[in-house]
């Protein structure tokens, strides 16, 4: 698919840590002492960015369990990533 | 608000008398929903959901007499425009799984607030399936992860022949060597030599092991024009 044009599996970068609460998400980065509030969907693509499951997979998935078209999901899945990736969260595991 | 004027009928079925009355007495008082049937055992809710056919049925996961995920799948199967909701004591990713397998449209903790058991109630009533945010990204990954044995399974199945094939179907539903070997019109020595060649392709050590690998991965369907 390569539909982030990156190569490699997206995975979270090991200092940084989220803490789900009842009704927020919050990812942590220790090194910048920034804070991030992810919603839902966020979170779950979050927790998949282990550096071992590729966006195809998670594409996969997410249009498994939430019948959403592909091109929907393709494309939020790209602007979650891209987001995680400019916050300087993310990196890519080769 | 009469009913069939935008009413949600549900049925709420729980062990516990004193949780079933209070959440009832949360449903009632509002407008769109309506308790019409109760049940303290999985059986009852059952035979409850095909006698008052509500929209939505509220099924504790650990009902006795059929569980909360059994009586889901009856259910479903019986009364398919009933949707369900399973709700648990504590939010558990296994539980979770197991109701959406079985056809329930929601899952809910007993922890979560009343006022999320009524909007979930809507929800699931509208046609959305509704999943606790917290455990979405566990969920995936376990999807994640049973799909990728299906492509492990379905790897290892692509090396069999046609008659390895037709062997491990036999194997899967208990046949033994001689059965095999009837069944096939072949000596037992060959049917034999098929098994170990089944054995060896799918990197199992036994035929339990094999018959284990078919149920587990679902694919004796896939083993079309097998003999039965």
């Amino acid at each position: 698919m390569n539909m982030l044009v990156r190569k490699g599996n997206p995975i979270r970068k090991p200092e940084v840590w989220l803490r789900q609460a009842d009704n927020e998400n919050v990812v942590y980065d220790p090194e910048t002492s920034v804070v991030h509030i992810l919603n839902a969907t966020a979170t779950a693509i979050w927790v998949l960015c282990d550096g071992e499951t590729t966006p195809d997979e998670m594409v996969e998935a997410i249009c498994e369990l939430s019948g959403l078209p592909r091109e929907v999901v393709v494309e939020d899945l790209r602007r979650i990533l891209l987001q995680f990736e400019e916050a300087d969260i993310l990196t890519w595991k080769v | 608000m009469a009913e069939g004027d935008g009413v949600i009928r549900v049925l709420l079925a729980d062990e516990q008398s004193l949780f079933r009355q209070a959440v009832k007495v949360v449903l009632s008082s509002e407008d769109d929903l309506n308790v019409v049937g109760e049940a303290a055992d999985g059986l009852q809710a059952i035979a409850e959901v095909e006698r008052v056919r509500p929209d939505v049925a509220l099924l504790d996961a650990g009902l006795p007499n059929c569980d909360g995920i059994r009586a889901t799948r009856q259910i479903t199967l019986r009364v398919p425009e009933c949707r369900v909701i399973v709700f648990s004591a504590q939010e558990d990713e296994q539980i979770l799984v197991q109701a959406l397998e079985a056809g329930a449209s929601g899952y809910l903790s007993k922890g979560s607030a009343l006022v999320d058991l009524i909007e979930a109630t809507r929800a699931v009533h509208r046609g959305d399936a509704l999943i606790p945010p917290r455990m979405l990204g566990a969920l995936l990954k376990r999807l994640i992860h049973r799909r990728r044995e299906r492509d492990e399974a379905m790897r290892r199945m692509g090396k069999l022949t046609r008659r390895e094939r037709e062997v491990l179907a036999l194997l899967a539903r208990g046949a033994d060597n001689d059965g095999i070997a009837q069944h096939l019109v072949i000596s037992p020595e060959t049917a034999r030599t098929h098994i170990q060649n089944v054995l060896g392709k799918l990197d199992v050590h036994s035929r339990l092991e094999a018959a284990a690998f078919v149920t587990q991965n679902g694919i004796l369907d896939d083993l079309a024009g097998a003999p039965r």
